[in-house]
């Protein structure tokens, strides 16, 4: 299992995917659309987990363009901002949706659950 | 039965207010996820180095000095709210425009930054004290901020400076290369013009040089009063 994690906060991400490491889940991470695009043009993941809100392009926006060169990929959407908006076009468009902060328990079983590990 | 006028200026005042607390709760629940990854990584290697496995102390030093940051980071973002909070103890009193303007860039920078915009503060060395009504200033200067990213040239950059004037202040918005006359009719709004009545204050453009300045009184009387 692959997966890459996208979020605008550089500390926040690189320790997440070296908890995730820690764990056995094999996670790269990045910090903004443009270089996920790069990445995933060059690796094939089987899961993204995505900040909704970053600069220029965001999560949901982002999803859209994996996507497109990775069909099949599952998504799991991160973010701090409790909108009702977000909330509901989160839960319509990803596997999952999480709050941070977050329980790394937790998200290692949406990934599982995602996966259908 | 009468019916139920919401007044302008209280509800601007209210979505100002909201839209600030919600970007800056947004700001400190990113803060906490740091926070939280750098606990819990923690307690990974606590319970790796119970089981004998080897401890890489410079990692451990620089999750240190990322957690001291993030703390400080935390604490700007609540002394800036503190000060937004604060600037409705009075109606009407005398304020630095500068400091006043980069708090206005702090309060909207995860708002700015999320739509990809840059915006820069210029301000001269000296205060530039006006007396005036500190919140709805703050709420204008959002307003023409918020404004000012509809109009925004390629660069996607505003500049917000602080001119002093005799008497009184001008903040100049700069950047905006695409403002029209119409686009600006649109801007100003029942609510823009009654703020800028409560500021007692002015708007004025230069299209061709995608600009738009805020006049600010030198007077220290509201005009309330």
């Amino acid at each position: 299992m692959r997966i890459l994690l996208v979020d605008d906060e550089e500390e926040f991400v690189a320790t997440l995917a070296e908890r995730l490491s820690l764990r056995g889940i094999d996670a790269d991470w990045v910090i903004s659309a443009s270089d996920a695009e790069k990445i995933i043009n060059t690796r094939h993941y089987d899961l993204a987990v995505l900040d909704v809100k970053m600069p220029q392009v965001g999560g949901r926006e982002l999803k859209k363009i994996i996507e497109k060169k990775q069909p099949g990929i599952k998504t799991i959407y991160l973010t701090g901002h409790g909108s009702e908006e977000d909330y509901q076009a989160g839960i319509a468009e990803a596997e999952y949706y999480l709050m941070k902060p977050i329980n790394i328990n937790d998200l290692i079983q949406k990934i599982n659950d995602a996966l259908g590990k | 039965m009468m019916p139920h006028r919401i007044d302008p200026l209280g509800e601007a005042g209210l979505q100002f207010y909201s839209k600030v607390s919600a970007s800056i709760s947004h700001e400190i629940k990113n803060t906490l996820a740091v926070l939280n990854e750098s606990a819990g990584f923690l307690e990974d290697v606590t319970l790796m180095a119970r089981k004998g496995m080897n401890v890489d102390m410079e990692r451990l030093h620089s999750l240190a000095g990322s957690m001291l940051k993030q703390v400080q980071r935390a604490d700007t973002i609540v002394k800036n709210m503190n000060r937004l909070a604060h600037s409705l103890d009075e109606s009407w009193t005398q304020v630095d425009v500068n400091s006043l303007l980069e708090l206005m860039k702090n309060l909207s920078e995860r708002t700015t930054v999320t739509r990809g915009f840059n915006v820069t503060v210029a301000v001269s060395d000296m205060p530039v004290i006006i007396a005036t009504n500190p919140f709805f200033l703050e709420n204008m200067i959002w307003l023409l901020l918020d404004f000012a990213m509809t109009v925004t040239g390629d660069a996607k950059t505003i500049e917000m400076q602080t001119v002093k004037a005799d008497p009184g202040a001008r903040i100049v918005f700069s950047g905006l290369d695409r403002l029209t006359e119409n686009k600006f009719n649109d801007f100003q709004t029942e609510r823009v013009r009654l703020m800028l009545a409560m500021l007692n204050s002015t708007l004025q453009t230069d299209k061709n040089n995608g600009m738009i300045t805020l006049n600010l009184p030198g007077n220290t009387e509201s005009p309330a009063q």
